[in-house]
């Protein structure tokens, strides 16, 4: 019932051509406000992204990373340019593009359950349909005895996690993920984010998870994409090629330390120019 | 950011609920003290009449209004006054609440109505009700449609306002959420704007339960043949004082077991708040 809808269908070319590509970014700005109070959030920002594909957008904070997310689930709309994904462009939110934000934001008067039934059940299906798959994604959570729950009698781990079961009931083409582990605690965090991959592994779905947490990137991604602030743009794409499946222990392969120096670097020499930057503006 | 705030408030919650139990650690004595509080009242009452400080005729004790409770029970009168307000108040509310929670969360969702509505609804939401009394006669005569009118007026501007700010202010990251989930614009409003305003409609509800007893008094006062607050204005002529105070009684119990009914119920429907 649940799988990967890319599965079905002509498989993309993977080697990031852009008629292949799940999700393209093609030469993308992202203004804010007019005249001369327009604020650059987004500069040109270009990037390819293969079907089934991991991807994390690491940057400084304020670098517009979860600005240009937005804007690849339809939430923010593009000052030029444009963002493809599947081949259509984006015009507006989809349930073919789940998302998960940093707050869970589960409906509060809904049971676990029924916030996952939700999207199945916006998408027409009948209650009991909606029910069969919310089921389903509980139980690939792991939330299986917790579908009757109120949401906000759960942990926040929990609560995250039903959110991406939410966000997976659609069948959606890609996951777009912002922060979506920044507020827990480390443990639950590194717990999440071992789950994660084995989700990610099951139904095969392209991710594109945006974090300011170095570590959490290189364990989660296939490829890392480094934004730099004031105005964002890419500065870095990273490939980091540990072998899956990964474990916490992969924190201490060389090639896991040799691309943490490397990007602590890049976002240290771009923090700097961008605060100096400020500096200049400011007086 | 917001999260770091979540976290500040839990601690804050919990801190105050050490510091009350810290305060309400006698279980034992605040509960006695919650039992003599009534007595206390009634018993000071009884004797502050009968101490012939005051005079006992315009100040009657609690024992003599309730003499006078039981004489208007028997007479079968108070079950047709009670009938009468209590079915003022039950139509009066449902309709200016059921106006009310629809226009305002038309108001609070949809600009152009807004515009058209909102200052209209703001110039005449500061009237009070009972200004209204003198008009009612004379467009109603002494009919019900006057009294409901009068309720209606009295209840709908408070729950349109709780309304239409529960409407605007439903959490934005709610929203977004059905959005990527793909709920289609027209089923906004009943997936997500109208329980996300359910709570605040329910803190304008609940106002408005007191808002229509005080109005029912305009109300029956304006001119009636039954009703509790008619029966105290009746009494006064006839200088029943235990009668008055008996009404007195009557309307502070009815709308103090109408408030409570409604704090259970809105407890229900709007659980998760």
């Amino acid at each position: 019932m649940i799988m990967n809808k890319a599965e079905n269908e002509p498989m993309p070319a993977t080697d990031g051509s852009s008629s292949g590509a799940a999700i393209a970014v093609d030469d993308v700005s992202i203004i804010f406000g007019e005249g001369d109070n327009a604020f650059v959030a987004v500069d040109r920002v270009s990037a390819e992204i293969a079907a089934g594909e991991f991807i994390c957008i690491v940057g400084p904070s304020g670098c517009g990373k979860s600005t240009l997310l937005n804007a690849v689930a339809g939430l923010e709309q593009v000052s030029s340019g444009q963002i493809l994904v599947g081949g259509a462009e984006v015009t507006g939110p989809s349930a073919q593009r789940g998302m998960v934000f940093q707050q869970p934001a589960l409906f509060p008067w809904k049971t676990v359950r029924e916030n996952v039934a939700y999207g199945p059940r916006m998408a027409g299906l009948s209650d009991a349909e909606a029910g069969s798959i919310a089921d389903e994604l509980l139980e690939m959570v792991g939330l299986a005895a917790f579908g009757a729950k109120r949401p906000q009698t759960l942990s926040g781990g929990m609560q995250q996690r039903v959110a991406i079961a939410r966000a997976l009931a659609n069948t959606p083409d890609v996951l777009l993920m912002d922060e979506p582990f920044g507020a827990l605690d480390a443990q639950t965090r590194a717990m999440m984010q071992e789950n994660l991959l084995q989700i990610w592994h099951k139904v095969g779905i392209t991710v594109v998870f945006v974090t300011h947490d170095i570590d959490e990137a290189i364990f989660l991604a296939d490829r890392i994409l480094v934004m730099s602030a004031g105005p964002g743009r890419f500065v870095q794409e990273i490939s980091v090629g540990i072998d899956r499946p990964r474990t916490p222990e992969i924190a201490l392969d060389p090639r896991f330390v040799e691309i943490k120096r490397q990007s602590l670097e890049i976002i240290r020499r771009e923090s700097t120019r961008a605060f100096e930057q400020q500096l200049k503006s400011a007086m | 950011m917001a999260d770091a705030g979540n976290n500040d408030g839990a601690v804050k919650a919990a801190t105050k609920e050490t510091a009350a139990k810290g305060i309400w650690r006698d279980g034992a004595l605040n509960r006695l003290v919650l039992a003599g509080s009534l007595p206390l009242f009634f018993g000071l009452w009884e004797l502050v009449s009968r101490s012939g400080v005051v005079n006992i005729i315009l100040f009657p004790p609690p024992s003599t209004v309730l003499v006078a409770i039981v004489d208007w029970m028997q007479d079968g009168q108070l079950l047709i006054d009670f009938g009468m307000s209590v079915s003022r108040v039950v139509v009066g509310f449902v309709v200016g609440a059921v106006l009310g929670a629809v226009i305002g969360i038309l108001t609070g969702r949809y600009r152009l109505i807004s515009s058209l509505l909102s200052p209209i609804f703001q110039l005449l939401r500061p009237i009070p009700p009972i200004a209204f009394v003198p008009i009612v006669i004379l467009w109603f005569g002494l009919g019900e449609i006057g009294k409901y009118f009068l309720v209606v007026w009295g209840v709908f501007f408070t729950v349109w306002i709780a309304a239409h700010l529960g409407v605007q202010r439903v959490d934005e990251k709610l929203i977004r959420a059905a959005r990527v989930l793909g709920t289609p614009e027209k089923r906004m409003l009943r997936e997500v704007l109208l329980p996300g305003a359910l709570p605040y409609i329910f803190v304008g509800l609940r106002t408005s339960v007191s808002i229509s007893f005080y109005t029912l008094v305009a109300a029956e006062l304006a001119g009636t043949f039954a009703g509790l607050a008619y029966r105290i204005d009746i009494a006064q002529q006839n200088l029943q004082m235990g009668q008055m105070m008996g009404g007195l009684v009557m309307l502070g119990v009815i709308s103090a077991a109408a408030d409570k009914l409604f704090a259970i119920f809105a407890e229900k429907a709007v659980w998760w708040s």
